[in-house]
């Protein structure tokens, strides 16, 4: 499990490729017929980060992504995974990367264990079967032939073949989606234990939530092109300046005594609890706190709630991600 | 290596655990074998009634019937010609044999000839030199079998059968050359040696089932390698080649493993087969076990090569079994796997020419059996090599994984 000290040979020059992004990505485009599935997008991924692409269907992210795998070829643009040319040089990257497909694909009739060991052999360095089994939760089922798993379940062995190798860099390509909100949340947690040990990952999610959850930066993709990226926050803030602070005293404050808090725009009570809208958090909570001291009051539940990023995706791409 | 063992393994054990491929591959040859066995009467123990014209009534021609009589498949019943055709008409005869008059005197002449050429070595009993020609009920077919030591003018007997029995017909010309071309080998001066008279009494019981075991193998292979398109445009529509190309693996090892399991299945259908043959037709190998062991892989093989050709050009797993099927069924009938290419009507010959199968049949038909060939054992195998190469040059071209 010890990443870091790792395989991955030759790795010369350990500082300078910790700076150069693991995934570089410039004026990428790809074209079905007359479909442009990618338009010319840009960006990068840093080693370590969860980046996730977020898009309504047919936005081209996993186009995107299997061009990254080194599975289909650009048109035009150059993309750089790990250093090395994925349209070019493929073969050079599939050592180090773990893949999940967006469409599960199995052999129906071999069980788990054997489907996990079948694919441990393809590599130089492989995770241990019981950790993977254990990764994904799918202990129980390890001597059920695939066939016979529920979707769910086919769609965590998928994820735990694409951590087979024990991969620097892994790409999940909806990794969630079938999954119960237990299994959902097991595999967050997981995702998120892979970044302590330093794997990058690149994923591509319908879930707000998840990104929100998981996603150091998000890319929000429509029609082929990248229309903002950033962390989840700079996303909503750039859009939203608004944010809200929500408490509750005993007894309940009179708003009359809230408007004319530092940077309050509005103050409403909703369910029992009072909101200040504010252009200026900082300002807003540091006199709150002062006027409840002075009032002998004390905040409880206090946070700041803001726009999400469903917000942000009606107002890019003029359409909710799920139907 | 160690990838290439797994995934056999994994190839393996999806082929056996997937029931009705199992059942497909292995049964369909079996039932094949023995419905086509029972319904050509096959079994070997059949006698066929044979008609004896004997036009020249010297003692030569008696020597000739004596040797006849000596084998048990025939059951020898005298009479004039027009007679005999007659009774053959009527089902009675399954073909009747012509000696005609002037043999007894063309065999002294060759015996002089002989004797000149082995000074003096004469053959014992003077025995005949004689052609065959067998003639099929029509008549118009001149199927001659002339001895190469025959330099004079031979006489030839004559053979009619009735071309709707094809198979007894196939049977009993194969036991007349046979008889000749022995008694020739005796009229050349060597002494009968007992190897000779041994491999003869064995072709001499070329049965049915002696001429569709070895067809119906080839039909196992052919089928074999032409149905591994399915599973592999199955794997490639289920996108598990595609998942396969993320890793690693070469794709050499990927066909490599393929084709493994695909020689495993022909060993096992070759073994079932021939086990098959024998215990239940009593047919056995007479070959050499390692030419055995080639001209089934080499067999596999190509066909192999023709079914990644399918599924290079197939794009979902049903259009690779109309396919398949579009292939192999022809193949199946015209390439002379149940019946003699000699038979098939003339506009058809040409196909079965070009078709491997044809070639593949007829390699294991000499090898196991020493049946009559179509065509040399080195071409029959340097036919099924070009096709394999052709078939490979033309996967390799328009093969895709996604
Ligand atoms: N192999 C292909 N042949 C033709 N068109 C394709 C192919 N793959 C994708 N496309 C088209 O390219 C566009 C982008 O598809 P892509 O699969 O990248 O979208 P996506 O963002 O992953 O969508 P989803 O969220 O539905 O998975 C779509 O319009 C799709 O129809
Ligand atoms: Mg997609």
């Amino acid at each position: 499990m010890a990443r870091g000290a790792d395989c991955s040979g030759g790795r010369s020059g350990l500082n300078a490729e910790l700076q150069e992004p693991v995934i570089e990505v410039d004026g990428l485009r790809k074209r079905y017929g007359d479909v442009v599935a990618v338009d010319g997008i840009g960006f990068a991924v840093r080693r370590g980060e969860i980046f996730g692409l977020l898009g309504p269907n047919g936005a081209g992210k996993t186009t995107t992504v299997e061009i990254l795998e080194g599975l289909r070829k650009p048109d035009a643009g150059t993309v750089r995974v790990l250093g090395i040319d994925a349209a070019r040089a493929p073969e050079r990257i599939k050592e180090r990367i773990g893949v999940q497909l967006q469409t599960v694909s199995l052999y129906p009739f071999l069980t788990v264990t054997e489907v996990l060991d079948l694919f441990r052999s393809f590599y130089r360095h492989s995770m241990p079967t019981a950790w993977l089994l254990e990764a994904v939760e799918l202990g129980e089922r390890r001597d059920a032939q695939t066939r016979h798993l529920s979707g769910g379940q086919r769609q965590r062995l998928s994820v735990a073949l694409a951590l087979v190798n024990d991969p620097e860099l892994v790409f999940l390509d909806e990794p969630t989606t079938g999954m119960d909100p237990q299994a959902r949340r097991s595999l967050w947690s997981l995702v998120q234990r892979l970044r302590e040990q330093g794997t990058t990952v690149l994923l591509t999610t319908h879930y707000m939530e998840e990104a929100e959850q998981l996603c150091d930066r998000v890319a929000v993709m429509d029609h082929g092109h990248v229309l903002e990226l950033g962390t989840v926050d700079e996303l909503v803030s750039r859009r939203f300046r608004e944010r809200a602070v929500h408490f509750e005293t005993l007894p309940e404050l009179d708003l009359r005594e809230l408007g004319d808090l530092a940077g309050v725009k509005r103050a409403v009570v909703e369910d029992g609890q009072t909101v200040l809208y504010t252009a200026d958090v900082g300002a807003t909570i540091g006199a709150l706190l002062a006027r409840t001291e002075a009032l002998g009051l004390e905040p409880r539940n206090l946070g700041i709630r803001r726009a999400t990023l469903e917000d942000v995706f009606l107002d890019l791409t003029g359409h909710a991600l799920r139907e | 290596m160690n990838a290439l063992l797994t995934l056999t393994i994994a190839n393996i054990r999806s082929f056996t655990r997937d029931r009705t491929a199992l059942f497909w591959t292995f049964a369909f040859p079996v039932i094949f074998v023995l419905l086509f066995g029972a319904i050509f009467s096959g079994g070997g123990s059949t006698r066929y009634a044979v008609g004896w014209v004997d036009q020249d009534g010297t003692a030569a021609s008696a020597e000739l019937r004596q040797a006849f009589a000596q084998i048990t498949l025939l059951r020898l019943h005298d009479g004039s010609l027009a007679a005999s055709l007659d009774a053959m008409r009527q089902g009675n005869l399954q073909a009747v044999v012509v000696v005609p008059h002037g043999y007894g005197a063309a065999i002294a002449r060759s015996a002089q000839v002989i004797a000149g050429r082995t000074s003096g070595a004469a053959a014992p009993g003077g025995s005949p030199a004689p052609g065959a020609s067998a003639t099929p009920g029509g008549g118009a077919v001149h199927a001659g079998l002339v001895a190469p030591s025959l330099a004079p003018a031979a006489v030839e007997l004559q053979v009619y059968t009735d071309p709707s029995q094809q198979s007894s017909s196939a049977t009993i010309r194969q036991i007349v050359s046979q008889v000749v071309s022995s008694l020739d080998l005796a009229l050349t001066g060597r002494p009968p040696a007992l190897g000779v008279s041994d491999r003869t009494l064995q072709s001499q019981r070329l049965t049915n089932a002696a001429f569709l075991v070895p067809g119906i193998l080839g039909m196992a292979l052919m089928q074999l390698g032409v149905f591994a398109a399915v599973p592999l445009v199955a794997q490639r529509e289920k996108l598990i080649l595609k998942r396969l190309n993320a890793t690693p693996l070469p794709r050499w090892t990927l066909v490599g493993s393929n084709v493994v399991l695909r020689l495993l299945i022909g060993l096992v259908q070759t073994v079932l087969l021939l086990g098959i043959g024998s215990v239940v037709f009593g047919v056995t190998v007479l070959g050499a076990p390692w030419l055995m062991a080639l001209v089934v892989i080499l067999g596999a093989l190509t066909f192999t090569s023709i079914g990644y050709v399918v599924a290079s050009f197939a794009r979902t797993e049903e259009s690779a079994n109309g396919i398949v099927q579009v292939v192999q069924f022809p193949m199946m009938f015209l390439s002379g796997v149940f019946f003699p290419i000699e038979i098939m009507p003339a506009v058809l010959r040409p196909v079965a020419a070009v078709l491997p199968l044809t070639y593949l049949g007829d390699a294991l038909r000499q090898v196991m059996v020493g049946g009559s060939a179509y065509a040399p054992l080195p071409l029959d195998l340097g036919i099924l090599a070009a096709w394999l190469v052709v078939c490979l040059g033309i996967a390799a071209r328009f093969f895709r994984w996604e």
